[in-house]
């Protein structure tokens, strides 16, 4: 006898499957993450004196002068400052569709303080609390008392910030 | 109760949302404070300066290659893995949700496309497993977490990078090129925040990546199975109370958030992180003090994200404790199941 007793039978995931997965992963990340390090030497190699440049900047450090000349790379970084740019505008216009929205929907919303059982119970922004029967979903705003019209008012924005 | 929203995820599900948060959080603390290493000078010093924040970057890292490879022998492997797939395919529907949510914001829709409800009211069943939002946030995770795997593991070894990139230069813009790839998911981290903390039925966190499906009631205590109890059971976003503090509360942080992707934009675009600037800048990057400020509000926001996603774990404590209490079974410390 448990509480779980009440509760749904819902199908997860096994714990077998998780177990064999899990060591799985860390196997391989074990190996991959050896395979890494065994590229060179694990030590800071960045500041050894190593004059690898011939030509006319030839010379300790000519490397740096020498930059980055990898032609995939670069093009690789210009189109991730392409993408980010892009993303971060797109993500911008989320975040105030979101706040927009979340706006309009704690408008419908009860004022704090507002006790369920007085429907009419004066809102803050003078419109009358909505009616509890028969809400419906994220934004319906009609309810089954005529108050529509108020509702109407209230769902545009409520107060400003 | 507005909990029926929420039996969607798997116990497995949340616990790894919980765990991949933590690793994200941790290699976007570390990470940027390497890239950004000016604007967030303090962060650096918190790590343990410049060897230490190296080293806490590679441990998440490791973390991070065990989760992303643990997630994919789930989904390929396990049949509820492979049954979820046709759920996160974004449709019609999904484009269709996100024009309907514009004219919402413009108050030409009464209500929000069902695929971009976060509130449904009624049953679990109905709003879709994931919004055209949600969609969007695996899909865009999953490219960016691979291709930063990728790169991370081939920037692990410095000797190595430099071996295969030829010139110390490119090695280090390979690194560039790796803390680039994350400003998306940088970005995206922080609406994710703002969009699971302050909607306002949910305000302070949306418990649905918190509270398994196998502990959320299919019904409601006061609602029938079916049929008119089970309708007058529903919950109308009429019928919530708005916390009193939500108003400045979302103001505060919606702001914040917007600033914080802005400046961590703008600073992905001039503060390369080159260590051979391709102009030479004194001081070695803009000293802005305005992009200084910003970049920390966009942190501020992360640790907030850190904060409401521990409490959206000890609301799923709480809310198991109620369902023992409610019951008074045989106390089973661990959470397993009891014999009979």
């Amino acid at each position: 006898m448990s509480y779980r007793e009440h509760l749904p039978e819902t199908r997860g995931y096994g714990g077998t499957a998780i177990a064999v997965n899990a060591l799985i992963a860390v196997v391989a990340t074990l190996a991959i993450l050896w395979w890494a390090s065994g590229f060179g030497p694990f030590y800071e190699e960045l500041f050894r004196i190593d004059p690898t440049f011939t030509g006319a900047n030839a010379g300790v450090g000519a490397d740096w002068a020498e930059g980055n000349q990898i032609v995939w790379l670069d093009f690789a970084i210009a189109i991730t400052h392409a993408a980010d740019v892009i993303m971060g505008v797109f993500i911008l216009f989320m975040v105030f569709l979101h706040w927009g929205a979340f706006r309009r929907l704690a408008a419908r919303m009860r004022a704090p303080g507002e006790s369920p059982e007085t429907d009419e119970t004066v809102a803050a922004d003078g419109g009358r609390a909505a009616d509890a029967a028969g809400g419906q979903t994220d934004g319906a705003a009609d309810d089954a008392t005529g108050e529509a019209a108020d509702d109407a008012a209230r769902s545009d924005g409520g107060d400003g910030p | 109760m507005t909990q029926l929203d929420h039996g969607k995820f798997t116990r497995m599900t949340t616990t790894f949302h919980t765990l991949l948060a933590l690793d994200v959080f941790v290699l976007f603390f570390s990470g940027y404070s390497m890239m950004f290493n000016d604007e967030l000078w303090w962060l650096v010093g918190l790590m343990g300066g410049a060897t230490g924040v190296v080293a806490v970057h590679r441990v998440a890292g490791a973390g991070l290659l065990v989760l992303v490879l643990f997630w994919m022998l789930m989904m390929v492997t396990t049949d509820t893995g492979r049954g979820n797939f046709r759920e996160i395919l974004p449709g019609r529907a999904d484009v269709d949700a996100m024009v309907q949510d514009v004219k919402f914001l413009l108050g030409r829709a009464e209500e929000r496309h069902p695929n971009a409800r976060q509130f449904a009211g009624g049953t679990a069943d109905d709003i879709p497993l994931l919004t055209y939002i949600g969609k969007g946030v695996v899909f865009i995770f999953a490219i960016e977490l691979a291709l930063l795997s990728i790169s991370g593991v081939l920037i692990w070894s410095k000797s190595g990078i430099i071996e295969l990139m030829a010139t110390r230069t490119a090695a280090m813009a390979f690194v560039t090129f790796h803390g680039l790839l994350g400003v998306i998911m940088l970005m995206g981290v922080m609406f994710h925040i703002f969009e699971h903390g302050f909607h306002p039925a949910f305000y302070p966190v949306e418990v649905k990546a918190f509270i398994p499906r196998s502990m959320i009631p299919e019904y409601h205590a006061d609602g029938g199975e079916e049929g008119e109890r089970a309708e007058e059971a529903r919950t109308g976003i009429e019928r919530l109370e708005l916390s009193p503090s939500w108003n400045a509360a979302s103001t505060i942080v919606g702001a914040l958030t917007v600033i914080g992707i802005v400046s961590v934009l703008l600073g992905s675009v001039f503060d390369e992180g080159y260590p051979v600037p391709r102009e030479i800048v004194i001081g070695g990057g803009p000293t802005n003090l305005l992009l200084t400020v910003g970049i920390n509000a966009g942190i501020f926001v992360l640790f907030l994200g850190l904060i409401l996603q521990m409490y959206g774990n000890l609301l799923r404590v709480r809310w198991e404790r109620q369902l023992e209490s409610e019951e008074r079974p045989p106390a089973a410390t661990d959470g397993g199941e009891l014999r009979e």
